[in-house]
């Protein structure tokens, strides 16, 4: 009990006041992260991007692109070398773009920060490494290297996988499907109940 | 003094905390109202127009099937009169109101006009007079699914085609495919339901891409009506005969297992079948429908306007649209795509032709048989070979677009119905020696439709004096009341819904 008082201010009335505060810097932290849904963040489910819809346009082109059917949003955009890698790579990416978001700073048109480029790049060779590094070529095909290695997957697949429009504005309505239909009724229930009569 | 100090840091970290938090729930609550219907669409909504409101860009494309500009080798927008093409066809439909006036039907913006307009409709005067049943208002409009929901099914079916007239004025449109709440696709006509139950499958479990060509398939198939079905005795109840199948036997067995005919041949009183226009059981058989290919990939394909992408709702003959619906998949030149189709179906169509002049040959002969005295026994299986035959040559002419869906499948069909031909017209020429008439009948010259027409005894001036008897009397007194079922229909915008 000694021990305890010792670490805790001193006079009563500002410790009370003091835990008081504490306690709300607490409850307004537990909000926020209901409110900002920050569980789903440590997940690799693709609609915890689109929980800020700034993400809308490029979800909504990954969502019917090829892609969709074999690399989640993480497969590209995170590192996959390590698991303290990602994670660490993961908040670093995700608190900037928290920071911007909310200092109301994001461009129209997103682009890839150099860091996030180099990421994308080494998870295109994962996925891809048979089709680009074909070493017999190298032999007898002037620079075979230096264009393998030097240039980025982007600069000539530049739609792979979310299209050439990018904006904000260019999605409909701002409205995220879901990547699969859900199961349910495609006649109306009245005529369901009609045709059973 | 330490203390003072945590209090006040305290006290701008809440602060700040606080701005952080409502920041995220305004950012939050922006995404929601980023989308803001104009107004909220009813269940069962008809007016396409009201639709509009929220989906002007599908709704604008959708008003472009008023266009009736595009041509095909055999089809396109515009109207064309069948039987002044080709007047064999007067003759193949005697008795049935086929040859009265058949003409091909413009863009789904004049599904209701176009039926007015037929000569098939005839020129009712009233409530319970002309020719059809209130079914052939099925398809016409998303006015059906409406009414069906205020009075039932059967009830929707039974009565004159007069009787509903002033319920049915929206052309076909949103409402028919369309769940206005998640704009999902849906299926609104109970007859394909029933033909998905009758075959033991569950349409629900339809996947989306199938339902890019089931909506289709609730009016683009063979169908029949049904006067005989257990407590609905007399209603002409809407069904598929898809139960054994959709192929042309499948359907057939079907129709000669229940002992159905749609009419009784005129001049050859053969118990015929009309083949309606099975576009998507032949569709299903073809190398497209194969692939994964739905209706909506090529008659609506996706287009862009202003960096939106959309389905274009003008639903149209691909062959007018050769860019968005063709060489997304085939890399080839426009002219060589259509020089491609025109081939199949001039092709097809080469063979249909002399399937058709067997059939007129056989109507005619086995009148010349019943004119000598044939007795039933005689003529039986050759009337069937004539229904067989005739039923394949509609099969494979009717859905207009079977030549290219399936060639293979409509080349099978064809031939199947030139053998049927033969068959029975080496019978007949069997009867006609045997009545002494060993030698080809005289052939009256039905060159043009007017010639056909009066051959086989139809007053087309009378049916025509008729039907503008109909448009002049009563067809004004059946816009002017649905006008004022729709002035007190309630429109929800959002404005009213906010006060």
């Amino acid at each position: 009990m000694k021990k305890k008082i010792e670490i805790l201010p001193q006079e009563p009335r500002w410790r009370k006041i003091a835990l008081f505060f504490i306690a709300v810097i607490i409850g307004l932290g537990l909000f926020m992260a209901k409110e900002s849904k920050v569980i789903s963040y440590l997940s690799d489910d693709p609609q915890a991007c689109v929980n800020c819809h700034v993400m809308t346009p490029v979800y909504n082109s990954w969502m019917h692109s090829s892609h969709r059917e074999w690399a989640k949003c993480n497969d590209c955009h995170v590192p996959h070398d390590n698991v303290f890698n990602k994670y660490y790579f993961k908040a670093k990416d995700g608190l900037y773009h928290a920071t911007i978001f909310t200092a109301r700073a994001e461009p129209d048109v997103i682009k890839m920060q150099e860091a996030s480029q180099k990421v994308v790049q080494d998870n295109c060779i994962r996925c891809h490494v048979q089709q680009v590094t074909q070493t017999k070529y190298a032999g007898f095909l002037e620079d075979h290297k230096e264009n393998r290695t030097k240039r980025q997957c982007w600069s000539c697949h530049k739609q792979v996988p979310h299209g050439k429009i990018h904006g904000l504005l260019t999605i409909k309505f701002n409205v995220a499907p879901l990547p699969t239909d859900q199961e349910e009724m495609v006649i109306p229930a009245w005529l369901a109940d009609k045709i059973k009569e | 003094m330490k203390n003072k100090v945590l209090f006040v840091i305290t006290i701008i970290v809440v602060f700040l905390l606080g701005l952080l938090a409502s920041s995220i729930v305004n950012r939050k609550s922006e995404a929601k109202y980023k989308y803001v219907p104009q107004v909220n669409i009813s269940e069962n909504e008809p007016r396409n127009d009201v639709w509009g409101e929220n989906f002007p860009l599908e709704y604008q494309s959708s008003l472009q099937t008023l266009d009736t500009t595009f041509r095909s080798f055999q089809g396109g927008s515009a109207m064309r009169d069948v039987l002044e093409e080709d007047p064999n066809l007067v003759i193949l439909f005697a008795g049935y109101g086929f040859s009265k006036d058949y003409n091909q039907g413009r863009g789904h913006a004049y599904a209701i006009e176009d039926l007015q307009n037929s000569l098939r409709t005839g020129g009712p005067k009233g409530k319970g007079d002309g020719p059809m049943p209130a079914t052939c208002w099925t398809c016409k409009s998303p006015d059906v699914p409406r009414l069906m929901n205020e009075i039932g099914i059967a009830e929707f079916y039974s009565g004159k085609w007069a009787d509903k007239g002033a319920e049915i004025v929206n052309n076909i449109g949103c409402a028919d495919c369309h769940n206005p709440k998640t704009m999902k696709l849906r299926i609104t006509r109970p007859a394909l339901v029933e033909a998905f139950d009758a075959m033991g499958k569950d349409i629900n479990k339809a996947t989306h891409n199938e339902m890019r060509s089931l909506v289709c398939a609730q009016c683009h198939v063979e169908y029949y009506f049904d006067k005989k079905l257990p407590g609905k005795e007399g209603i002409p109840y809407l069904k598929f005969p898809w139960k054994n199948g959709m192929t042309v036997e499948a359907m057939e067995d079907y129709y000669d297992n229940i002992d159905f005919k749609d009419w009784t041949h005129k001049i050859s009183k053969a118990p015929m079948l009309k083949a309606q226009h099975p576009g998507y059981e032949t569709f299903v058989t073809g190398v497209h429908a194969d692939r994964g290919v739905s209706c909506a990939d090529c008659h609506m394909p996706y287009k862009s306007e202003g960096g939106q992408k959309f389905t274009d709702h003008h639903i149209q003959s691909p062959l007018n649209n050769t860019s968005n619906a063709c060489q997304v998949c085939h890399r080839e030149d426009s002219k060589k795509l259509i020089a491609n189709v025109y081939e199949r179906q001039s092709k097809a169509k080469e063979n249909r032709l002399n399937l058709e002049d067997l059939l007129v040959r056989a109507h005619l002969e086995a009148k010349k048989c019943w004119d000598l005295g044939a007795t039933e026994k005689e003529m039986k299986p050759i009337l069937l070979d004539i229904r067989h035959a005739q039923w394949r040559w509609d099969y494979s002419a009717a859905s207009h677009g079977a030549s290219f869906h399936s060639p293979v499948e409509t080349a099978r069909v064809i031939g199947g119905g030139l053998v049927k031909a033969q068959d029975a017209r080496l019978k007949l020429a069997r009867v006609l020696a045997k009545y002494g008439h060993n030698k080809p009948i005289d052939m009256p010259d039905v060159s043009s439709k007017e010639l056909a027409q009066k051959y086989i005894g139809l007053d087309i001036e009378k049916l025509k004096a008729e039907k503008a008897a109909f448009k002049k009397n009563l067809l004004p007194k059946w816009l002017e009341e649905a006008k004022n079922r729709e002035d007190k229909m309630e429109v929800n915008t959002n404005a009213s819904l906010r006060k």
